[in-house]
């Protein structure tokens, strides 16, 4: 028995060995990427050209952002940016809260199939989509602006949102509506009031996805925005990392600035997002 | 009255999904039977012209062996990699909390700025893989990583791994931590060693967490456009063409509208097949138990 035990912590200490190299290679490759751009965009042109890695003192600058944010067009891409996740996390949170809230205390009809059909559209090749789309948006007078975009990717998240909350929503005990219904509150005080704080979490999941999924999407914006009204970062991200000299300090300004925003919302919503993401496959 | 209430809720989702979904879908197979181009609005049925055209259209085929490929080889290598990455999570090792909070983080950004990282990694005077490479000596390596058609390709698959193996791994972890310890703690008495248990307790219990993992990304991955599209744009020499990328370069830039909505089709038509399949194999699984 001794000597089993012995055993036991020799392959735990094992173990945590190789765990720890697996940890120091996977850092390495995940996150030094990202480091090495942050560590960059305070870099100068001339620094970076040096090809070294340990730049000396004088090669850091703060000119690399000063620039993007006062002689480019980036602020404006920017807000079109934040203005365009902004509104697509709104509108989804409205239609998925009261859909999933339909789906999940109403007797509907062919509930099944909505619930697939809606599902399923996750499978369709979006490049497919966008010919019709652009003709879809151009007949609707949307073309170029705003509004055609944000209802345009609100496809993009619309289903998971759905499914999620009302994952959720089932989980609530339906004699709370009921209590509130006698009380004499309407169906919106109902949501505010009773459901919705309980399922705060599943509501923050689908605002964190909306609202990343809105501000990482290239395909629908570079087809439907057609001036810099409406494009956003991903857009001036390609054309600054495909034009003849290329600002690398300035590119890992604007990159770093595009990312930084989606590394706050996930660090606050990280593990509820995750039980979100895995709690559909682990129910079976 | 009720029930009507419960439509009306419902009704704005399915207004959308129909009008930026259904409706272009159709349309999209519509169109694939048309010559129609974006450059005109005029336009006319012309049967299957586009799908004859597609069979003897090398880029075609180039381009959906690109994405067979590539679909299987990531979904694999990230099968593979996830569990490892789930295994070490698994650890009760110190440091292991902040380990598991930013792990995520590559899967968090956007494509487009993944793309960015790698394209100025990749550059062959000021990149970060070169300098690396300079400095041991391997200085004939030295290139542009995206320019090269030998390790274009092999770098698309890298980036794939790169958004999405984190992922894997904290799926994974969370489909473990629901196995009861007494089922190790069990089998080490009857003397399996690390392999058997492996084999016999963690792959039962992750089963349908790596089927739906794996379902997702499939899709994902044979649909997934902006990697390749804003890394390589399907170049150097077609030698990265995949059919999301082909198809939106015949409607938008050659402004074939027809032809690609043709590939498109083809593309969802791959697609059906698969989940076909992958249902027929689910549902002989559950017949079986």
């Amino acid at each position: 028995m001794k000597g089993l035990r012995l055993n036991t912590r020799q392959i735990k200490i094992r173990d945590g060995i190789v765990a720890y190299i697996i940890i120091f290679i996977s850092l390495c490759f995940f996150i030094l990427p990202m480091i090495w751009i942050f560590y960059c965009s305070f870099r100068t042109q001339e620094s970076i050209f040096t090809g070294k890695i340990i730049a000396s003192l004088k090669g850091f600058t703060f000119n690399n952002y000063i620039k993007i944010l006062s002689v480019t067009d980036f602020p404006r891409y920017f807000v079109n940016s934040v203005k365009i996740s902004s509104l697509v996390t709104i509108l989804s949170l409205i239609i998925s809260i009261f859909g999933a809230y339909g789906l999940s205390r109403y007797d509907i009809k062919g509930k099944k199939i909505v619930i697939l059909g809606i599902f399923s559209t996750q499978m369709f090749p979006q490049v497919l989509l966008l010919i019709p789309l652009f003709l879809v948006v151009f007949s609707l007078n949307l073309m170029n602006s705003i509004l055609g975009i944000v209802l345009t990717q609100l496809i993009l998240v619309l289903p998971f949102c759905l499914w999620m909350l009302e994952g959720y929503f089932d989980t609530i005990p339906i004699d709370l509506d009921d209590a509130a219904k006698i009380d004499g509150s309407n169906l919106i005080q109902q949501l505010i009031y009773v459901i919705l704080p309980i399922a705060a979490p599943g509501t923050m999941v689908v605002a964190f996805y909306s609202f990343v999924v809105s501000w990482s999407d290239y395909l629908i914006v570079s087809v439907i925005s057609q001036s810099q009204n409406t494009a956003t970062l991903t857009l001036i991200m390609r054309r600054l990392s495909s034009s003849l000299l290329i600002r690398w300090g300035q590119v890992c300004a604007v990159a770093t600035l595009t990312i930084v925003p989606t590394l706050i919302i996930f660090a606050f919503v990280q593990k509820k997002l995750i039980e979100g993401l895995t709690a559909g496959a682990l129910k079976e | 009255m009720d029930k009507r209430k419960g439509y009306f809720l419902i009704i704005p989702a399915i207004i959308i999904m129909c009008i930026f979904t259904l409706y272009p879908l159709i349309e999209g197979i519509r169109v694939s039977f048309t010559d129609k181009s974006m450059l005109r609005a005029k336009y006319s049925y012309i049967g299957i012209d586009n799908y004859k055209q597609m069979l003897g259209d090398p880029i075609f085929w180039l381009s959906l062996w690109h994405s067979l490929i590539l679909t299987g080889v990531v979904v694999i290598l990230q099968l593979i990699f996830g569990l490892i990455l789930a295994w070490t999570m698994k650890q009760k090792i110190p440091g292991m909390p902040i380990y598991k909070s930013i792990i995520m983080a590559s899967w968090v950004i956007p494509v487009a700025a993944t793309v960015t990282i790698f394209k100025f990694m990749a550059q062959s005077d000021v990149g970060f893989i070169n300098i690396i490479l300079k400095s041991i000596g391997l200085k004939s390596l030295v290139r542009y990583w995206f320019g090269d058609p030998l390790t274009a390709f092999p770098l698309i698959i890298l980036l794939h791994l790169w958004r999405n193996v984190p992922f894997y791994g904290i799926a994974f972890l969370a489909a473990m931590q629901t196995i009861p310890a007494s089922f190790y703690e069990s089998a080490e008495i009857d003397g399996a060693n690390a392999f058997q248990r492996f084999w016999y307790i963690t792959l039962p219990g992750i089963r349908n967490m790596i089927i739906v993992m794996v379902t997702i990304h499939v899709l994902w991955t044979f649909n997934n456009f902006d990697f390749i599209y804003l890394a390589t744009g399907g170049g150097p020499v077609n030698s990265t063409d995949v059919l999301p990328v082909y198809v939106y370069r015949q409607s938008w830039d050659s402004y074939a509208a027809g032809y690609g909505a043709s590939i498109g089709t083809v593309m969802l038509l791959i697609l059906s097949i698969y989940l076909i399949i992958y249902l027929l194999i689910q549902e002989r699984g559950e017949y079986k138990r």
